[in-house]
């Protein structure tokens, strides 16, 4: 029986499967690493290391960077140097001790050594400055948001020598949304312009130090990026929705990227969840998209769910169609 | 090209250094205001349709808003008193437990653009809100609700229900992802619009404009 990790190679190189790769179990997550602060919790609120304020009010699904006048980090994006702090937090060896014990007992047979890396590059630019401004400033200040991205990329740069040096990771999983459900934020050729390129110098980088896989979320529409992330060195989408006919894209560009997600948390992650609904979902995505270049997982990304239940409910489903369909 | 077919273009490229110059100099050359206002909104209708069929993303259609809003100020001064370029007042927000704002953010641009006043309340907004705002302002004829999450489409249903229990008359339009046409008809809306593009034309459409 292939291990969960020779299994999603065959899956994503187009070999012999013997299952469906099932959710995030190539993956073990090394959540201790320092990142930047992030809410607990609902109800709860915290300053950031970039000083961006983050609140999670009751009865959310998640956190919500501030943006009235008062809290918001760049006030004026061709000022942006006079009100932003790069953190080195990271820096410090005591905050890596938790991460490299749990590293070390990763069998690798098995899993990746994986390190979900969040904000992205423009969900940085909008965590900063809210997302109207950064949209705009990308037409209107264009050399000033490019300095912006390079300042980040920059420290994304210096941040993975560190993790690098201090965990070895083998996959990397970066957090990006670049779209609602229905469409792209910014343009193809935007987004060639400003975020390809800085993308391309990190991944590079982590593929020249040991990491094997480069995952990026984005639960959203991104079909027309998909050219933009074979070139950035993206080996696997997860998120993609079904509002980005995902047969056609397998067809298109399987063997470049495989594309993970295809069960939409918001249809089946949801108080009065039930496993017909998740069957339902699970079946139609295995079946339309096969067994190659496809991973089925629930959208949202890493491995929880919203709501107590669903994630396993999704993973037991996969277990059944997979012993129906290989 | 005229100095009104100039202006037209500035908003449609969202060029908005340069609309407010472009809107004086067509005032000077003699067009008028009531003109030159019809060709800005002329421009964001063509914008919103590109927007709704994949030619242009958020960022355009935000500068050409932006643009726009720069144009409308120079024009204000100049049809102080004339009440007959506004459609009538919009209250708008996303609905109770709901926090997402750009979907929302980008129709009440779209509307202002189109010639509505718009009230924005926000997010997280309770239903009984809806009615409160309609009832504060003058000349309400349209209130829009937004909800992005599955999860809080049965907030959208009480807010929607809120309103016409309230005010029956009162013309309602809602959006945002998991709704569909389906689904509003369901929930009582007057009408539903698939995206910010698209939700000036069909505002107007509902209030007979």
């Amino acid at each position: 029986m292939l291990t969960a990790k020779q299994n999603l190679q065959e899956t994503i190189k187009g070999g012999n499967p013997e299952r469906f790769v099932n959710q995030n179990e190539f993956l073990e997550f090394v959540y201790e690493v320092p990142m930047t602060s992030y809410c607990p919790g609902p109800g709860t609120e915290i300053v950031d290391e970039w000083g961006i304020l983050w609140r999670w009010p009751e009865g959310q699904l998640g956190p919500f960077p501030v943006h009235d006048a008062e809290n918001k980090v760049i006030k004026d994006i061709t000022e942006w140097k006079k009100y932003v702090k790069v953190p080195d937090h990271y820096k410090n060896p005591d905050a890596w001790t938790d991460a490299k014990e749990h590293a070390k007992q990763i069998d690798q047979n098995e899993k990746y050594v994986t390190i979900m890396f969040f904000p992205g590059i423009f969900e940085m630019t909008h965590s900063l400055m809210g997302m109207e401004d950064a949209l705009m400033g990308l037409y209107e200040e264009p050399e000033a948001m490019h300095e912006l991205i390079d300042c980040y990329t920059n420290y994304l740069l210096d941040y993975a020598k560190v993790l690098v040096a201090e965990i070895e990771p083998t996959a990397i999983y970066q957090h990006d949304d670049l779209g609602s459900q229905i469409s792209s934020f910014m343009s193809p050729d935007v987004f060639k312009e400003f975020f390809l390129p800085s993308y391309k110098k990190i991944f590079s980088f982590y593929k020249e130090n040991g990491v094997e896989l480069i995952l990026h979320h984005s639960d959203s529409y991104a079909a027309n990026l998909v050219p933009s992330m074979i070139e950035m060195g993206v080996d696997i989408w997860q998120g993609v929705m079904t509002t980005n006919n995902i047969p056609a894209l397998i067809k298109e560009y399987g063997g470049k990227i495989t594309f993970m997600g295809g069960i939409h948390s918001g249809e089946v992650d949801f108080p009065e969840w039930n496993e017909a609904i998740i069957k339902e979902h699970v079946d139609r995505i295995c079946q339309e998209c096969g067994k190659l270049y496809f991973i089925p997982n629930l959208t949202q990304g890493a491995d929880v769910s919203s709501f107590p239940g669903v994630y396993e409910a999704v993973t037991a489903e996969i277990d059944r169609i997979s012993k129906e369909m290989f | 090209m005229s100095k009104v077919e100039a202006v037209k273009a500035l908003v449609e490229a969202g060029k908005s250094k340069k609309v407010a110059d472009a809107v004086q100099e067509a005032l000077k050359a003699g067009d008028k205001a009531q003109d030159i206002l019809d060709a800005m909104v002329a421009s964001m209708g063509v914008v919103g349709d590109k927007f709704s069929s994949g030619e242009i993303f958020v960022p355009e259609m935000l500068i050409a808003a932006k643009a726009m809003s720069k144009g409308v100020e120079v024009l204000k001064p100049v049809m102080a008193g004339d009440s007959s370029s506004s459609l009538g007042t919009c209250i708008m927000g996303t609905v109770a437990g709901d926090l997402h704002d750009i979907g929302k953010n980008l129709v009440v641009m779209m509307l202002e653009s189109a010639g509505f006043d718009m009230v924005d309340l926000g997010v997280d907004v309770p239903a009984e809100r809806f009615v409160e705002a309609a009832k504060e302002n003058d000349n309400v004829v349209l209130i829009a609700c937004s909800g992005l999450l599955t999860t809080t489409m049965p907030a959208l249903k009480e807010a929607v229900q809120t309103i016409k229990a309230a005010m029956p008359e009162m013309k309602v339009i809602v959006g945002g992802a998991p709704v569909t046409q389906e689904y509003a008809n369901e929930i009582g809306a007057d009408g539903y619009a698939p995206d910010a593009g698209s939700s000036a034309a069909k505002a107007k459409e509902i209030i007979g404009a």
